[in-house]
């Protein structure tokens, strides 16, 4: 054979054809993630642009001293060693702090104990259901307006404690009772958003467990704890981590019904982070409070990730 | 007496700048939301099309909670508006950041800004004037006076007038035969302070200091002396009224509606300023049975009053003949100021005003105007929210906490020091 007319194999190997030389073989599996990233493209480029840059940029001024009006100067540390001293920060951590633990370790049990209950075949369970969840779907501003005058002297809920003999609280007036308010307020309106997460994990296990438990001897609250719980862990992570997150960052209730008192009692941090940067127009230090938010959020997200997957293990 | 009443309109008298332009411009106005003032300055509007076509205004109106914070974003982001309205208090503030234009002396046909300043009553213009040159413009200058429910007062066998407190003793002598409870719950109050804002309590807060001999901060907004012996006097008083009047944590007041205990006649005296006449003759609890009387004191012989109020501001950021037209247009806004009392209750602290017909016919005007001659303006500072608010605590921890009154006020001082050293 002469080279002249024909390829031989080796002379193929050694120098293959140009199509192959420009276009390297891709597998399946790189295809079908390019393909997932293409998708992806638009939605990461809104979030890249609304979500971290400005988030990148709050960090930055987070070490300088800026009021909005004037460039920022750098100072380093400062507004960090500053809020760390300051008395008034701290007082919104604590609340911000309480406010998590009281509205969330509720919410658990309770929106558990709505979905394990509208899981079960009920009457005019629909409409029960829809009537549950109005909180989740009424805006925050108009809940808060509607609140305001039901904690009023003679709103509903004095009016019904008086019906028990109960003298009327000034829930919004008084430093000891308006934390617990807007506290009632945040269990009331996420209980029935996390129902329905619970619902959904719930209607995922199958029923062949329970029927195969129920053959064994196995009673409702076995049931509940040997099948539902570990199967709802998963479920139960993400409502865990997400009702922390949502209560670390409330902020429009606090705002509209007490705006952060009386005296301060109802100051939680992102209400306290709005007032710095546009009451006090101090960028730089709202900015690093931010920091410690963020940084609270993120350790509390991760160390319950990691417990919870640690005990899957 | 025409003298005096022409004087009124001299600014609307005032010839147009030769130099004012001719193109087609547009200027943006920004106001806090208050209906009677909203209702007005929307027909000015109209009313300017006819005098300057080649202008359009437009308007933009914000809650009085948020437009301090809108305006200042905006500011800093080069997209605020023409004319900006702003408490007087924050004048101060944004005369610091340089984003004020001086007042154009063409378009009010003034020589000097000392001539332009003597239009205005002594004291007029001091919460806009920086420095020898006006930044602003006051389109109400109000005096906080003592209004009393008249129905309420007879109810208790007490005439308005004759028994009308003077001192704040006085006030507390009242609380027992005002206040009205039906076992816990308080169906009326005596008297009120408000509770709704820190910037509405230190409004009440400042007179008393002052009528005790001290002051809150000094002028140049450098020093303050928050715990000062008159303050803790001052603040030892307000409990004292407090406990007399009837539970503070009844109120029904809100920012949107800081007369709303009043206006329901759910207390029986409460301090405001003029502008909430036409609220307070609207509404069905109190309508035309009130009375007003002079702000109470510590010793009536030494009258201590607060004035308080909203100004017109220019963006120095704006072109040149934007300036020029924003300015005219609040000439224009200003240029009646009896319209301003009758339609809004709103007291523009120029001369002449007492002595209009509107005036004249203004329930209890010369009241008001006599606690204006006797009053300071509201504290003014770069930091007057970081200030009100800490005043604003100190209070509620004393009121709602049973904090001491030294302790609390010492604690405001040191975050008030720590805001100025800044």
């Amino acid at each position: 054979m002469t080279e002249g007319c024909f390829v031989t194999s080796a002379a193929r190997a050694e120098s293959p054809s140009p199509i192959a030389r420009r276009w390297p073989h891709v597998g399946l599996a790189t295809k079908q993630a390019a393909f997932g990233y293409a998708i992806l493209a638009p939605t990461l480029l809104i979030l890249g642009i609304f979500r971290f840059l400005p988030m990148l940029e709050a960090f930055v001024i987070s070490f300088t001293k800026y009021d909005l009006i004037h460039p920022a100067q750098f100072i380093g540390l400062g507004n960090f060693i500053d809020l760390v001293q300051d008395p008034l920060f701290r007082n919104s951590a604590r609340v911000s702090i309480i406010y998590v633990v009281f509205s969330v370790l509720p919410v658990w049990p309770l929106s558990l104990g709505l979905a394990v209950l509208f899981n079960r075949s009920l009457m005019v369970k629909n409409v029960l259901r829809s009537a549950v969840f109005m909180p989740v779907v009424m805006p925050a501003v108009v809940m808060a307006v509607v609140w305001t005058f039901m904690y009023q002297q003679d709103g509903m809920l004095n009016t019904v404690l008086g019906w028990f003999g109960i003298d009327p609280i000034p829930w919004l007036r008084s430093s000891s009772t308006a934390l617990p308010a807007v506290i009632l307020i945040g269990i009331w309106r996420a209980t029935p958003y996390y129902m329905v997460i619970f619902l959904a994990g719930l209607q995922a296990i199958p029923a062949e467990y329970y029927e195969a438990a129920e053959i064994d001897g196995a009673g409702a609250w076995s049931g509940f704890w040997n099948i539902t719980l570990p199967l709802l862990r998963p479920t139960t992570l993400l409502v865990m981590v997400m009702t922390v997150i949502v209560a670390m960052k409330v902020f429009a209730v606090p705002l509209i019904m007490t705006g952060g008192g009386p005296s301060d009692s109802t100051r939680v941090l992102p209400l306290f982070i709005y007032q710095t940067a546009f009451e006090f127009f101090d960028m730089g230090r709202a900015a690093a409070m931010s920091m410690f938010l963020f940084a609270a959020v993120m350790l509390f997200s991760v160390a319950q990730i990691r417990i919870f997957t640690r005990g899957e293990q | 007496m025409l003298a005096i009443v022409a004087m009124l309109y001299t600014q609307a008298a005032a010839a147009a700048p030769d130099n004012f332009p001719t193109e087609k411009l547009t200027i943006e106005i920004w106001w806090h939301e208050y209906g009677p003032f909203t209702s007005y300055v929307k027909e000015l509007i109209e009313a300017y099309k006819k005098v300057r076509p080649n202008v359009t205004v437009i308007p933009t109106i914000t809650s009085s909670a948020d437009i301090n914070q809108k305006l200042t974003v905006a500011l800093a982001t080069g997209t605020g508006p023409d004319i900006m309205d702003n408490d007087a208090s924050f004048y101060s503030l944004y005369y610091t950041k340089g984003v004020l234009e001086p007042l154009n002396l063409d378009v009010f046909a003034a020589r000097s800004y000392p001539e332009f300043i003597a239009r205005y009553t002594p004291g007029g213009l001091e919460a806009a004037t920086f420095e020898g040159k006006v930044y602003a413009l006051p389109y109400q200058g109000n005096s906080m006076s003592l209004f009393i429910n008249n129905r309420l007062f007879a109810a208790a066998g007490l005439d308005p007038v004759a028994n009308a407190p003077k001192t704040w003793d006085d006030v507390i002598a009242l609380g027992p035969k005002l206040k009205q409870v039906a076992g816990n719950r308080t169906v009326h109050k005596s008297f009120d302070f408000p509770y709704h804002s820190n910037r509405w309590e230190v409004q009440d807060f400042q007179p008393l200091v002052e009528q005790f001999g001290g002051k809150l901060l000094s002028d140049d907004g450098k020093t303050a002396a928050i715990n000062s012996p008159a303050a803790v006097k001052a603040l030892q008083l307000w409990v004292a009224v407090t406990k007399a009047g009837g539970d503070p944590r009844t109120t029904m007041n809100t920012p949107s509606n800081p007369n709303q205990d009043f206006v329901d006649a759910r207390t029986a005296m409460y301090i405001t300023g003029p502008w909430a006449t036409p609220q307070i003759q609207a509404s069905p609890a109190v309508g035309n049975d009130f009375t007003v009387v002079s702000l109470p004191q510590v010793n009536p012989a030494q009258p201590h009053t607060l004035v308080y109020g909203w100004m017109w501001g220019v963006n120095k950021a704006k072109p040149a003949a934007e300036k020029v037209a924003a300015w005219d247009f609040v000439r224009f806004m200003l240029a009646k100021p009896d319209e301003w009392l009758g339609k809004v209750g709103f007291v523009q602290p120029v001369l002449g005003v007492a002595q209009s017909d509107v005036a004249r016919k203004f329930p209890f005007f010369d009241v008001h105007m006599k606690d204006v001659s006797t009053g300071s303006w509201y504290l003014r500072s770069e930091f007057t929210n970081e200030i009100t608010q800490a005043i604003g605590r100190a209070i509620e921890r004393v009121v709602y906490d049973g904090a001491d009154p030294k302790a609390s006020l010492d604690q405001a001082q040191a975050e008030v020091e720590k805001v100025l050293k800044r």
